[in-house]
């Protein structure tokens, strides 16, 4: 099982279309993917699960993989967070 | 049959006479019963095939999608979808089949209605919100499990007769009975997708009648005018002959206009004029085209960002206008930024004092002003409009100039943005032509100090009546003493315009003066060359146009000059 914690970077955090976006993500791998917010865990793969979390811009989320394709399903959502899911971010440059 | 009158207001104008189709919802209806044991797995293969039919739904939707359709359209669809398949709602709709002896419509209802209680208890006021997204999902899979498929129209029928009649219905409802002849909501915004989506479709439409889908049943006769917002149900014999008659009028008038479109946009005596359109959205581009307009003279963009808790980034932002730039392949657009308050922008604002606390908002901090106290929403708004310049010819517009400072300040904004957008390596055009609204009267008398600094300039009369004169037209008190015709107003513009040509400035009307056939003699003689109105306007205002001379002109002006008032 892998491990790590990510930050929600974009402005507007895990609203509809990211939070699609994740699930998305998630469902492209064999291996199960958890997010823990709060002491509220969720499966990644799911859309309304993750938009559960609510967790808005700064957020800090533990994410788990286990199964054959962890380390592939880790490095993926790890860069799609440090990618703030492709929203520029609407803050002043 | 009785007849009655169901009041909303207006959305699109127009009056359609059809059989009312009421798209239900439901929820409501769905039958709740305890199931043998031996009917479990039929319940759960019920379920599946209801989420497969409805999957097909949204995938033929988001197929078929008009190319004018909002560019969120296809994002929403998507995010629908995935709640469609969601395990955390059908895994607990399977849980309470197989463990509560729940029938399919029952277990799916009860646990999607656990999901939108979550979403009710969140704090973001976005996040709340998207409860009508797991409601409109539901909606459909449970109409799919009672074999009612009302979403969505038969092949068969003929949609040209119908008049749909929703309580709140999803933005791909409406795409899929878009043939329909009219529109009537119970929902009263005029903002929402649904409404932007209804607008589009160009036929009558109200929004509003409370109890609409209640009252009104199936294949009820029922007119929908549009231009007053009103439905009738029943209607009898002499309404509709009245309303036939004036449809008939609309559609001759229609016709006649039509006949001009190819015609150029001139006086009589060939002194050439722009007619270019306002518009609110990228999808009413295609009207404004339709309607021969030869630009975008103002696209009020504020409209992205009215009803929602957050503001559009700058990738959506940079969508819309793009958007409209393709639309109107090669004529300018000019986009105005953000013209309204902090209260309006984000309601949820934490910034400064709440609406309410403020007593005299149109002298207050709107248009420019929030936007220089707001830098970096402002930013965002200007890398999205230079990246939309890449795309064809943009200008900016600056809405409610006061000081000439405040010019300065927006161009080095705009520098700012230019420098971060090079920096990212995303295309842009530094080059975008800046130009300023004159609405204040300070601006119209200091005109020169501003067409010095800006590439064009575009009068805002219905601003620079209500500041000129003093009089809110909101307050139907006073309302009556509006009036553009005022001399001071006309004198005003006049001055406008006078500095604009001796700076060589292009000078545009945008406010509704410019759309009122009325005036239109009075603006040539004030000596203005471009007009900018509602697409629906158009053509009217070319008809005018091509009935005066330059002489005429003149002479209407002269008078309206000295005697304005008594609108001689």
């Amino acid at each position: 099982m892998q491990q790590r914690e990510v930050t929600v970077l974009n402005a507007l955090g895990l609203h509809a279309r990211p939070s699609a976006q994740l699930s998305q993500l998630a469902s492209r791998f064999r291996a199960e993917v958890w997010l823990t917010r709060n002491g509220r865990r969720v499966n990644a793969k799911s859309i309304m699960g993750v938009m559960m979390l609510a967790a808005a811009k700064g957020a800090v989320l533990l994410v788990e993989t286990h199964g054959d394709d962890e380390a592939q399903a880790m490095e993926a959502l790890a860069e799609l967070f440090a990618k703030g899911f492709h929203e520029l971010s609407a803050a002043a440059s | 049959m009785a007849s009655f009158v169901l009041h909303g207001k207006s959305l699109a104008a127009g009056v359609a006479v059809g059989r009312a189709r009421i798209l239900t919802t439901g929820v409501r209806d769905a039958p709740r019963r305890r199931i043998a044991a031996s009917e479990t797995g039929a319940e759960l293969v019920r379920l599946q095939a209801a989420i497969e039919t409805v999957g097909q739904e949204l995938r033929a939707i988001a197929a078929e999608l008009p190319p004018e359709a909002p560019t969120e359209a296809a994002a929403l669809l998507d995010v629908h979808y995935q709640m469609l398949v969601d395990s955390t709602l059908l895994e607990g709709a399977r849980v309470r089949i197989e463990r509560q002896a729940c029938n399919a419509e029952w277990a799916y209802a009860a646990q999607a209605e656990e999901l939108v209680e979550q979403f009710n208890a969140f704090e973001d006021p976005y996040l709340r919100e998207r409860a009508s997204d797991v409601r409109q999902v539901v909606d459909r899979v449970l109409r799919a499990l009672m074999g009612a498929p009302s979403s969505a129209p038969s092949p068969l029928e003929s949609l040209a007769s119908l008049v749909v009649i929703a309580v709140d219905p999803a933005p791909a409802d409406l795409l899929l009975w878009r043939q329909a002849c009219a529109f009537a909501f119970e929902a009263s915004g005029t903002a929402s997708h649904s409404a932007i989506v209804a607008r589009g479709l160009d036929k009558p439409a109200v929004v509003g009648v409370q109890g609409a889908a209640d009252r009104v049943r199936d294949d009820d006769w029922v007119l929908v005018d549009g231009d007053a917002g009103v439905l009738v149900v029943n209607p009898d014999a002499s309404l509709v002959a009245q309303l036939e008659q004036r449809r008939r009028a609309q559609e001759e008038n229609r016709e006649r206009l039509r006949r001009l479109l190819p015609l150029p946009a001139a006086t009589r005596d060939a002194v050439p004029i722009r007619l270019h359109a306002n518009i609110e959205l990228p999808i009413e581009a295609a009207q404004a085209l339709a309607q021969g307009a030869e630009g975008i003279g103002l696209l009020r963009s504020e409209f992205l960002f009215l009803n929602r808790e957050q503001p559009p980034d700058e990738e959506e932002q940079y969508q819309a206008y793009r958007q409209t730039v393709e639309a109107m392949a090669g004529r300018p657009v000019t986009i105005r930024t953000i013209d309204v308050g902090a209260d309006k922008v984000l309601p949820s604002a934490h910034l400064g004092a709440s609406a309410a606390a403020i007593e005299n908002p149109a002298l207050g901090r709107r248009a420019i002003r929030f936007c220089l106290a707001e830098p970096a929403l402002f930013l965002t708004q200007l890398r999205a409009i230079l990246r939309a310049a890449a795309h064809g010819p943009v200008r900016l517009l600056i809405p409610l100039l006061t000081h000439p400072e405040e010019v300065a300040a927006t161009r080095a904004l705009l520098q700012r943005a230019c420098a971060s957008l090079q920096e990212r390596g995303v295309p842009f055009d530094a080059a975008i032509p800046v130009g300023g609204m004159i609405e204040v009267p300070a601006a119209a008398i200091e005109a020169q100090a501003f067409a010095r600094q800006l590439d064009f300039l575009s009068i805002g009369t219905n601003d620079l009546t209500q500041y000129t004169l003093a009089i809110d037209r909101g307050d139907d008190r006073v309302a009556s003493l509006y009036n553009p015709r005022h001399p001071a107003v006309l004198r005003l513009i006049a001055r406008t315009i006078a500095v604009a040509r001796r700076w060589q400035r292009p000078v545009a009307v945008c406010g509704e003066m410019a759309g009122d056939p009325e005036l239109t003699a009075i603006l040539v003689g004030l000596g203005l060359r471009e007009f900018s109105m509602h697409p629906a306007a158009l053509l009217p205002i070319k008809e005018r146009l091509l009935g005066i001379t330059l002489v005429q002109a003149h002479a209407q002006a002269r008078q309206a000059l000295r005697f304005g008032e008594a609108g001689a």
